[in-house]
């Protein structure tokens, strides 16, 4: 390597170091941490006394500390570490107020810490998505405006005429989601505008925050990757404007049945349906652009990884157009299917295309390239298995589920038992899951130490 | 008609979000962010990662 050729990407990547890499590991920490408290929950309802004589450990407490974990910890951090890289490689500025950066990772644990230690306590606000008390959310909230305002000035600083498609849906997030956030967290709340509020936040939060994480990374590393452009530019920048246009209204179909004006939910259900357009256009876009170069998800880790997550984020949104319906939500409404359905788009979608970016983050912001390319293809492959899995196990067991328990004539008991082979079934999965992230917590240690490979820049891997 | 107070509060959040967009798309096609977009698609490639070239071939050192 000659040091006076250092190109402007790699300064750039190794300006946003010391802030990516929190972001990372502390991500990486959650994952663990959220891993055990999934499967610990999965495991009860096979073995339903298992820690049951302790309070903290009980289903109703480690359930939302998983969901919490996963979603604030893991899926946020990782996913504000990649965007935070994305936002200085798109605008070509270095990343700006890197100090805020370091500061929000440390408020955002600070939060976690609070958080999930309440809920185990049994300090829970009781509302899905929103369970943290204020103290942990305000510092999450306070942690996201930190990482808002160092993604704007890098934005301000930027030497680029055209804004690139992933930046609009970075722009988009870092302005919807802390307004979403802190109005949602507000205590002024009450009946059944509380019950709205609630869902028009938990859908909102995967429409606003998390999807257009995913999509950002997926509009970059496939066509980066490949080495070719974008199939239709055109189609992905009328995506971007027809999913900011029509995925704030969906949060409502959470709430089909519910004691709800009938309007609202409708128009929840059209809105849903409608989401349709913006994913066929980001569907045909990446498929029309990996065609022809499938070969190469067999060298690259994260085209692989990232191709499953584009692939499953069109599932997770037809099938979610589809469950929105009045006569789907008839028969799958507090079933197991949400759960699948859930997973699908937090892990298959979001949580497949986080690691396929940071498996191409670390490298380039550590310098220092990953060891044992061997384990990388476990972690795929056990990630990959485990989540199909999950989803089939839990959406084919809640479909039974649903058809069962509209019946009157069967006793609910025959419910439970019906649906405990699919309940092992996820257990078992999540085991294959805990391992992948084992391994990609083990490589990620690896590449901190740096106890593998260096990396040799200019001479590609 | 008695609107409590909450709904006013999402209100004004909504019409504060949906506005944030309308000017920004106002923005864009006043900036000629969407004209010529096929050009756009460009960006992420330059001299040393043109387009044609891969990244990320961590795997290929495996082959013979």
């Amino acid at each position: 390597m000659n040091p006076e050729q250092v190109s402007q990407r790699q300064q750039l990547d190794e300006a946003s170091s010391v802030p990516v890499l929190l972001y990372f590991a502390t991500a990486v920490f959650w994952l663990l941490v959220g891993t055990l408290l999934g499967v610990a929950a999965s495991l009860k309802f096979d073995l339903p006394n298992w820690l049951g004589s302790i309070p903290e450990l009980t289903f109703g407490r480690i359930r939302p500390a998983h969901l919490n974990v996963v979603v604030y910890g893991w899926a946020s951090l990782a996913g504000a570490g990649c965007l935070a890289w994305l936002t200085s490689r798109l605008c070509l500025a270095p990343l700006q107020l890197r100090g805020c950066l370091v500061a929000s990772v440390v408020l955002w644990n600070l939060g976690l810490i609070y958080g999930t230690g309440s809920l185990l306590l049994g300090y829970s606000l009781g509302v899905e998505w929103l369970e943290f008390p204020l103290p942990a959310a305000a510092l999450i909230g306070a942690a996201f405006l930190l990482f808002a305002a160092s993604i704007t000035a890098t934005f301000r600083k930027r030497t680029v005429e055209h804004l690139y498609v992933s930046l609009w849906y970075v722009m988009a997030s870092i302005v919807w989601f802390p307004l979403l956030y802190v109005t949602a967290n507000l205590p002024i709340y009450s009946g059944v505008t509380h019950a709205a509020v609630n869902w028009w936040y938990g859908h909102n939060a995967l429409g606003v925050w998390f999807t257009p994480t995913g999509l950002a990374l997926a509009y970059y590393f496939i066509p980066k990757v490949i080495g070719r452009p974008v199939y239709s530019y055109y189609l992905s920048l009328l995506g971007f404007w027809a999913f900011a246009l029509f995925y704030n209204w969906n949060g409502i179909h959470h709430l089909v049945g519910g004691p709800l004006p009938t309007w609202l939910q409708t128009i929840s259900i059209i809105a849903s349906v409608m989401m349709g357009i913006p994913v066929m256009a980001v569907a045909v876009n990446h498929h029309l652009t990996t065609v022809g170069h499938f070969s190469l998800l067999r060298t690259s880790p994260t085209l692989r990884f990232t191709v499953f997550g584009a692939m499953s984020y069109t599932a997770v949104s037809v099938q979610g157009s589809i469950e929105a319906l009045r006569s789907m939500q008839e028969r799958v409404h507090f079933t197991h299917y949400t759960i699948g359905h859930a997973h699908l788009g937090v892990y298959a979608f979001l949580t497949m295309i986080l690691f396929g970016a940071m498996y191409y983050i670390t490298p380039r912001v550590a310098r220092w390239n990953w060891p044992h390319p061997r384990l990388i293809k476990a972690h795929f492959w056990l990630s990959a298995t485990g989540i199909l899995l999950y989803v089939a196990a839990t959406c084919l067991g809640g479909w039974l589920q649903g058809g069962a328990m509209n019946d009157p004539k069967t006793p609910f008991v025959d419910v439970v038992a019906l649906t405990r082979p699919y309940l092992t079934t996820r257990t078992v999965s999540g085991i294959l899951l805990g391992g992948g992230h084992l391994i990609f917590a083990y490589l990620f240690v690896r590449v901190l130490t740096r106890s593998g490979p260096r990396r040799v820049e200019g001479g590609e891997e | 008609m008695n609107v409590p107070p909450a709904v006013l509060v999402l209100l004004a959040v909504a019409a504060c979000g949906a506005a944030l967009a309308l000017a920004a798309f106002v923005w864009a096609v006043r900036n000629g962010q969407l004209d010529n977009s096929n050009a756009g698609a460009l960006v992420i490639f330059d001299d040393e990662e043109p387009v044609g070239t891969p990244t990320d071939q961590l795997f290929e050192q495996r082959k013979p």
